[in-house]
């Protein structure tokens, strides 16, 4: 269900007028030859977190690649495999040297000499971006003896999960799989690997290349963000850190709910967002999470908890079927939400999430538990309304009956 | 490796594999359930008192599945948040 997409020039990444390799070394220079410890030290300055979803540290996730063994490998995860999501493929779009730029120096640095780029398949225009892009840089990347792989990921929610990429690496089927070690300890045919998403490697790269940080001092660096508007489109905007939400958000898009972080994400209700910025460590503290920047404003008097429910119903279909718990349970989890949206029993809902949370190889069933439990904590009063048959939400106040078609 | 046994440990479910046998659940009580599709939950850790027992449940999985892990549990990276 996506409609256009609409990228807004931004102060750092998306600061380029054009995508070709002459203007990115006109506006950004060539990175130099860096080594591992140039790069952690770079990336632990900016306390750069990994923009895939689950913001872990970059720096330690370079260090223990280094560390666990000679014969390493990197993965650049662009396939987005979530369908709001639109900051990978915008960057692909824009700025794909900015990418290959972070990536290559990642590589070089861990002296491997091959890339893995993991392309979305239902996206066919970021595929050609990326090509053309390393068409343009052949002579300079045979000269540093880099070497890139092209992998196609389903489109499908599950299949950018880090495990189902390194089975798509390695040649095997693009789904999770349970793994014992990390990836970045063992990942593709089982070395070393890191792996990370586009626009953490485009973060690289501008540390690398630009002097000058955007952002706060004890939160350097922007954010991309996927900006699910009313009319189906998608806006990337990229923000610095500690810009309020006022800005980033128009105040019809402030006016309701907002689901933060995509469809494994948090609601924040209406008015939290107001007193907070784009913020990793405020967010977390407010219970919040930005995932993979992913934005969604309900906008006013629109029911959360249908909303809600048609995520969900979404989410468990795109379960890979393979274990157990995710199979049975997320399908099972969707029927009782919706029929908590018709009044149904908010206990049924509880007793199925303590059966999904943490049972999987991967993290589709915890963020399809975050989801519900966050539902169920930011809007009580719409939970017990509900329970009374009505949906509390109506405009200027009114109550209306629940009606699942009608909400958004 | 005396030392290490006294570490308590978790039992940990390879889910792709398991196909719901329930044999776990039969010989180890004490620490996994079934949920309503009959797929192993676990409900506890395994102390110096169920070793013995969860060694038998692992081994004894026809398909597997389980896997008993020594604690401090091992990553501060998880593999499965990203994407």
């Amino acid at each position: 269900v996506t409609g256009g997409l609409r990228v807004l020039p931004g102060p750092w990444l998306l600061r380029a007028e054009s995508p070709d390799l002459a203007s990115h070394r006109r506006l950004r220079g060539t990175p130099g030859r860096t080594s591992v410890d140039d790069l952690l030290a770079v990336a632990g300055r900016s306390a750069l977190r990994g923009r895939g979803g689950a913001g872990f540290p970059f720096a330690t996730k370079l260090r223990t690649t280094a560390e666990a063994g000679r014969r390493r490998h990197v993965v650049v995860n662009l396939s987005e495999g979530e369908p709001a999501s639109f900051k990978d493929t915008a960057l692909a779009l824009r700025q794909p040297h900015l990418v290959l730029d972070g990536a290559g120096a990642a590589a070089t640095a861990l002296e491997c000499r091959r890339v893995h780029l993991v392309l979305p398949a239902d996206r066919p225009e970021v595929g050609r971006a990326v090509v053309r892009a390393l068409d343009e840089r052949r002579h300079d990347d045979r000269r540093a003896r880099l070497r890139w792989r092209l992998h196609t990921a389903a489109p499908r929610f599950v299949s950018g999960e880090a495990s189902a990429v390194v089975e798509l690496v390695d040649g095997r089927h693009n789904l999770p799989v349970t793994t014992w070690e990390p990836t970045a300890v063992a990942g593709v045919r089982g070395e070393p690997t890191l792996l990370s998403n586009a626009e953490t490697f485009a973060q690289l790269a501008a540390l690398l290349l630009d002097q000058q940080v955007p952002g706060p001092p004890h939160e350097p660096g922007t954010r991309l963000l996927s900006i699910r508007e009313r009319t189906g489109t998608t806006r990337v905007v990229e923000v610095p850190h500690g810009t309020s939400w006022q800005e980033v958000l128009a105040p019809a898009e402030l006016a309701g709910p907002v689901l933060l972080g995509g469809y494994h994400g948090t609601w924040a209700p209406t008015g939290t967002l107001e007193r907070l910025t784009v913020s990793h460590a405020e967010l977390v503290a407010a219970g919040l999470g930005i995932g993979a920047g992913v934005v969604i404003p309900l906008g006013e008097g629109h029911c959360p908890l249908a909303t809600t429910a048609r995520i969900v119903r979404y989410l468990a279909g795109q379960s890979a079927g393979r274990c157990g718990p995710c199979l049975h349970g997320t399908p099972a989890l969707a029927t009782a939400f919706e029929a908590l949206v018709d009044g149904g029993p908010v206990q049924t809902v509880e007793r199925l999430l303590a059966l999904v949370r943490g049972r999987g190889a991967c993290a589709h069933p915890d963020g399809i538990a975050r989801l519900v439990a966050s539902t169920l904590d930011a809007f009580p009063a719409e939970v017990a309304a509900h329970g009374g048959g009505r949906c509390a939400v109506g405009v200027g106040g009114r109550v209306r009956p629940a009606d699942r078609a009608g909400a958004r | 490796v005396s030392g290490r046994r006294e570490v308590p440990a978790d039992l940990r479910v390879d889910w792709p594999r398991c196909a719901g046998r329930g044999l776990c659940h039969e010989l180890l009580p004490e620490a996994i359930d079934l949920d309503p599709w009959g797929y192993p939950l676990v409900t506890a850790p395994v102390d110096r008192r169920l070793r013995r027992a969860a060694r038998e449940a692992v081994r004894s999985c026809p398909l597997q599945a389980l896997r008993l892990v020594d604690r401090p549990a091992p990553p501060e990276i998880s593999r499965r948040t990203l994407r």
